[in-house]
């Protein structure tokens, strides 16, 4: 933020310049609207018929929901926080106007399950912006465990598709506002930019950029962060319970995962609209343009034809491309990057370097340090770790004790130990790429297609022999290195949010798996692959000894080497980081790395645990990955964390899981009880 | 073809009209919209519907693109518009969700659009069906596992996705059949999503705390192949193995084979092993029947609004061996394939249609017709 402000006080223009700053300003706005243009261009240009009122209508209405839906996770973005929650909760408000309207009444008050649907969007908003504002826990895990929860209330009310939406909905929202002229949907987009523009200008709309911004800062200047912070969550829910409404409408019933597959694609939109991740700055109108250029791709995909193989590689590349574009100038980091490199060169070529000078020791004696140190008691030493840690540990020893309860069978032997061991070490190495990055500040999202590539690719070359996995798995992890290696020159060199590096490095993959599989895995998993997951040593899986040394490697990387305490210093202060002489860039790049190998080894590990590779096969990984990272006490934030509080939230996960599994408990109680839990840990986490 | 016509102009766009003349002459463009390519049971019926397009009796009537919307019902909705706007004749589709497509299929039917969906259903009126019926494979296969455990005993269920159609209509009607006998107690249920991986992870979870010898019966939808990879590696002799009503896949079938069969390429656990067993499977055909009807429907010969197919059950009785796995050797009986030739066991067996002669094996493995 401040060289930003003092390069452009460096220009003389200033004054004259106001309007180019306003137009600086809106600049992701403005390139959205430009590639959305284009886009609709280029489509109607393909398509053999001119676009049609009708045709125009429908796009509208077809990117409706996730607009809307984006501009409430705008609202939370903007905020500095991060909402799990927004996909489940349309699938909840579609799922309770399909069972609660009467089907004998066909001309159901609109405006009455309108207010209905933003009501319960706005009650599951108020029990986030609760947890986040007032007990003050990190928005990504009570967002989490709330989806986790209205996911299971959803499937309570509506176990399968079904029930009934009055017409009169559909009428109002996909009608036409002037026949022929301004369709439905279109004239909701203008209300919802129009409220936002007011929304923006109001108190509430200056606190809501100043918290995003610096939240210390704008409590410090006597605003109302708090209040602010839980509005935000409940106006997005209510967004998101209108864009349950829209699509009830838009469908005329009801299904209770219709909304869960839109999460993804709000953050995409979000993105893509100029808001920048972690607050402070960007907008609604943004999104919604983001909304409609991601929906128009998908047409735009068809009209050309391409291979559905390749879809998903070109939505990342037009998420990618928007995002650059929408970020490019003089100061922006890509090009600051760039005039860095010119200066090292330049500065190589001098001779001016550090690195080129004499390595000889020009310390100054009073920096050298105490002959002796204080003896500290362990408590001192560690007891800050421990009180993160601990919690993971002791919800844990709860849940055995429960599951000793309940199933039996967990202290009198050790079948139960072995299972759960064994399937708690794919999130146990997660936890130690993913915990790194997230120790950073960052986030990987491209887990679950890196595990799915390794796997799939180990799979493919071994042809079944133990012999294979010697060129097989130099050849995995090689691709898993260049993969984080992608990843964080994307995040330092280009200067993209992780987010948005990661989410689209996971389409290039899904379409590189795709394409490497030809839709269907092929080989399986060599013989000593297979003992390794599910064969015995001694009465002992032997993948559990394996952990035992990657749990130890871990906790040694992270805490006793220079790698893993530079790890900290970036994620306490990149800035700090840098200037105390740590290469930044190259530890985040590093942290990248990690989490695509840990990736490529749970994909190997899988591949032996199932006999063969499936492509789905890391779905399942992501959202637990950072779960057990934050219920192990680590900060979403960075710079606080121990990997033994990450390996207590993989047991405590995996535990909690085989409990449930073993009841007879219907899974939509399950998914609430994983919620509720998920909520209990990270409260007993709160300072 | 006049028939398409007037239902063109009737809808009262004459845009939609011309052009529907405009091609009249060519062949019917046809576009499939899948849900997710990256499971087994999608490529097979991809590829078979890619080699009914391609067969001598298709290629110059058919010209086919196939997209897929993922699991996101909302890009279906797009897609399926978006096929209309580029000037389908017919949309063969696996809908993502049962309902949430209804007002797109109908503004695609009114514009003179013939849609037909395979596997799943759409509950909108004016489209065309292909199913089984689901209720009657989770009833019989649960009466099997029943008659199998002789009316009493623990039993295991892994289910499908949950909120489903399909998961909801198959688990009802089992449990349906286990509630009708007392001595069928019901010890644990997992959700298997449809995935032997997933199927994997849960029963380890749920047999943490059990023994096998603790059970006397497994009903799934996806799952008896893992299951009984698994008590192998739990030491169990193949004689123990448990009655396991489950999913038509050809590890499955293979391991339903008596132990002393002779078959190509088998390496445990995918091996001849005289596992009871009942199998059956939604056919992945059932997209490439769609397709033939959409045809049959385009050239002016009325079609079925719901179209039931056979429930493909094998038993082991009924289990027998294909050597080639051409269309007329699956005539005569034959139902599962040498492991030479299926190298995946999580693969579906049943691709027998008495209807479509030009699908064999190879249809189904590399979208090949045998003609």
């Amino acid at each position: 933020m401040s060289d930003q402000s003092l390069s452009s006080g460096a220009t003389p223009r200033r004054k004259s310049s106001n309007w180019l700053r306003s137009l600086r300003h809106g600049q992701a706005v403005i390139v959205a609207a430009l590639v959305l243009a284009g886009l609709m261009a280029l489509n109607a240009g393909l398509s053999p018929y001119p676009l049609s009122y009708f045709d125009i209508s429908f796009l509208a209405s077809g990117g409706a929901t996730s607009a809307i839906a984006a501009a409430g996770q705008t609202l939370v973005i903007l905020s500095g926080g991060f909402d799990l929650s927004a996909g489940a909760v349309v699938s909840l408000v579609n799922a309770v106007l399909a069972t609660s309207m009467d089907p004998a009444n066909m001309q159901a008050s609109v405006p009455l399950w309108t207010a209905i649907g933003i009501g319960i969007g706005m009650a599951v908003g108020a029990v986030n912006g609760f947890f986040v504002a007032v007990v003050r826990l990190q928005p990504i895990v009570v967002t989490l465990a709330v989806m986790f929860i209205v996911q299971g209330l959803t499937l309570l009310v509506m176990a399968m598709p079904g029930g009934f939406v009055a017409p009169s909905l559909a009428s109002v929202y996909l009608g036409d506002t002037i026949p022929g002229l301004l369709p439905a949907p279109i004239t909701l987009m203008l209300v919802l930019v129009a409220l936002w523009l007011w929304l923006k200008r109001t108190g509430y709309g200056i606190t809501l950029y100043a918290v995003g911004s610096d939240a210390e800062a704008a409590r410090a200047t006597g605003l109302h962060a708090r209040t602010v912070t839980f509005a935000t969550y409940v106006l997005a829910g209510g967004l998101y319970g209108l864009a349950g409404v829209f699509v009830s409408a838009q469908t005329g019933s009801g299904d209770p995962l219709v909304g869960n597959s839109l999460l993804l694609p709000t953050f995409a939109a979000v993105v893509i609209g100029g808001t920048r991740l972690g607050g402070g700055k960007g907008g609604v109108l943004g999104t919604i343009l983001g909304a409609y250029i991601l929906m128009i791709v998908v047409n735009l995909l068809l009209s050309l034809n391409v291979s559905a193989y390749y879809s998903t590689i070109a939505e990342s590349a037009v998420l990618l491309i928007a995002v650059l574009a929408g970020s490019l100038r003089r100061d922006s980091t890509l090009s600051q990057r760039l005039r860095e490199v010119t200066d090292a060169i330049g500065a190589r070529r001098r001779g001016w370097l550090v690195g080129q000078r004499s390595g000889e020791d020009h310390r100054l004696a009073f920096t050298r340090p105490a002959e002796t140190a204080p003896a500290q008691t362990f408590l001192q030493r560690h007891g800050h770790t421990l009180r993160h840690v601990l919690p993971a540990w002791i919800c844990l020893v709860v849940v055995l004790i429960a599951t000793q309860l309940v199933l039996g069978n967990v202290f009198s032997g050790w079948r139960y130990w072995d299972s759960l061991l064994v399937l708690s070490s794919f999130l146990a190495i997660l936890a130690l790429g993913q915990g790194a990055v997230i120790l950073t500040g960052g986030l990987d999202l491209s887990l679950p297609w890196s595990i799915a590539l390794s796997g799939v690719m180990l799979t493919g070359l071994v042809g079944g022999q133990d012999m294979g996995l010697l060129t097989a798995l130099p050849v995995v992890f090689a691709v898993a290195a260049l993969i984080g290696l992608a990843n964080g020159l994307g995040v330092v060199a280009l200067g993209l949010s992780p987010i948005v590096v990661t989410l689209a490095m996971n389409g290039i993959l899904q379409g590189a798996a795709l394409i490497w599989s030809g839709g269907t895995p092929a080989g399986f998993a060599p013989p000593s692959l297979r003992w390794l997951m599910t064969g015995k040593l001694m009465g002992v899986t032997p993948v559990i000894i394996f952990m035992a040394a990657f749990v130890a490697l871990a906790i040694v990387l992270l805490g006793r080497t220079a790698f893993g305490r530079r790890v900290y210093a970036v994620g306490n202060s990149e800035l700090a980081a840098r200037l105390s002489g740590v290469r930044t860039g190259r530890v985040i790049i590093s942290v990248y790395i990690l989490s695509a190998l840990c990736a490529a080894l749970v994909g190997v590990l899988l591949a032996g645990f199932s006999g063969q590779a499936s492509l789905g096969m890391g779905d399942d990984y992501l959202l637990p990955s950072i779960a057990v990272v934050v219920v192990g006490g680590a900060l979403i934030t960075g710079g606080r964390g121990h990997y033994a509080g990450m390996l207590g939230g993989a047991l405590l996960l995996t535990a909690m899981q085989t409990l449930l599994a073993g009841t007879a408990l219907p899974f939509a109680f399950r998914s609430v009880f994983f919620g509720l839990v998920i909520l209990m840990a990270v409260i007993a986490l709160r300072k | 073809m006049i028939k398409r016509y007037i239902a063109g102009a009737a809808c009262a766009l004459g845009l939609v009209a011309g052009a529907a003349q405009a091609q009249s002459d060519g062949p019917y463009k046809v576009y499939l919209s899948m849900s997710y390519i990256g499971n087994d049971w999608q490529a097979e019926a991809s590829n078979m519907v890619k080699a009914l397009a391609a067969s001598k009796d298709y290629a110059d009537k058919v010209d086919l693109e196939v997209q897929v919307a993922g699991p996101n019902a909302q890009r279906q909705i797009q897609q399926i518009n978006a096929m209309v706007q580029a000037g389908a004749d017919a949309i063969v589709v696996y809908p993502i969700s049962p309902t949430a497509l209804n007002s797109v299929v109908k503004s695609a039917c009114s514009r003179g659009v013939t849609v037909i969906a395979y596997d799943a259903e759409i509950t909108e009126p004016c489209a065309y069906n292909v199913t089984i019926d689901q209720e009657e494979a989770g009833r019989k296969t649960a009466e099997w596992l029943v008659d199998k455990m002789g009316g009493k005993g623990d039993v295991v269920m892994v289910t499908g996705v949950p909120g489903t159609s399909v998961d909801t209509a198959r688990t009802k009607a089992a449990k349906e059949v286990f509630a009708q006998h007392d001595g069928i107690n019901i010890v644990g249920e997992a959700v298997g999503m449809w995935s032997q991986a997933v199927a994997r992870t849960e029963l380890n979870k749920l047999m943490a705390t059990r023994d096998w010898s603790d059970i006397n019966g497994l009903w799934m939808q996806v799952g008896c192949y893992t299951a009984d990879s698994m008590q192998l590696e739990a030491g169990r002799d193949p004689s123990e193995l448990l009655p396991c009503a489950g999913e038509g896949s050809n590890g499955g079938r293979i391991q339903m084979l008596p132990a002393d069969t002779a078959v190509e390429g088998a390496s445990k656990p995918y091996a001849p092993m005289g596992a009871p067993r009942i199998s059956y499977a939604s056919p992945p055909y059932s997209g490439a029947l769609a397709l033939k009807l959409a045809v049959d429907k385009l050239e002016g010969q009325d079609i079925p609004k719901h179209t039931t197919l056979p429930l493909p059950l094998v038993t082991n009785e009924t289990v027998q061996l294909c050597e080639t796995g051409s269309w007329d050797e699956q005539k005569a009986g034959c139902n599962v394939f040498q492991p030479s030739m299926v190298s995946n066991p999580g693969w579906f067996a049943s691709i027998f249609s008495e209807d479509l002669p030009q699908l064999g094996l190879n249809a189904a493995l590399v979208g090949q017709p045998e003609n």
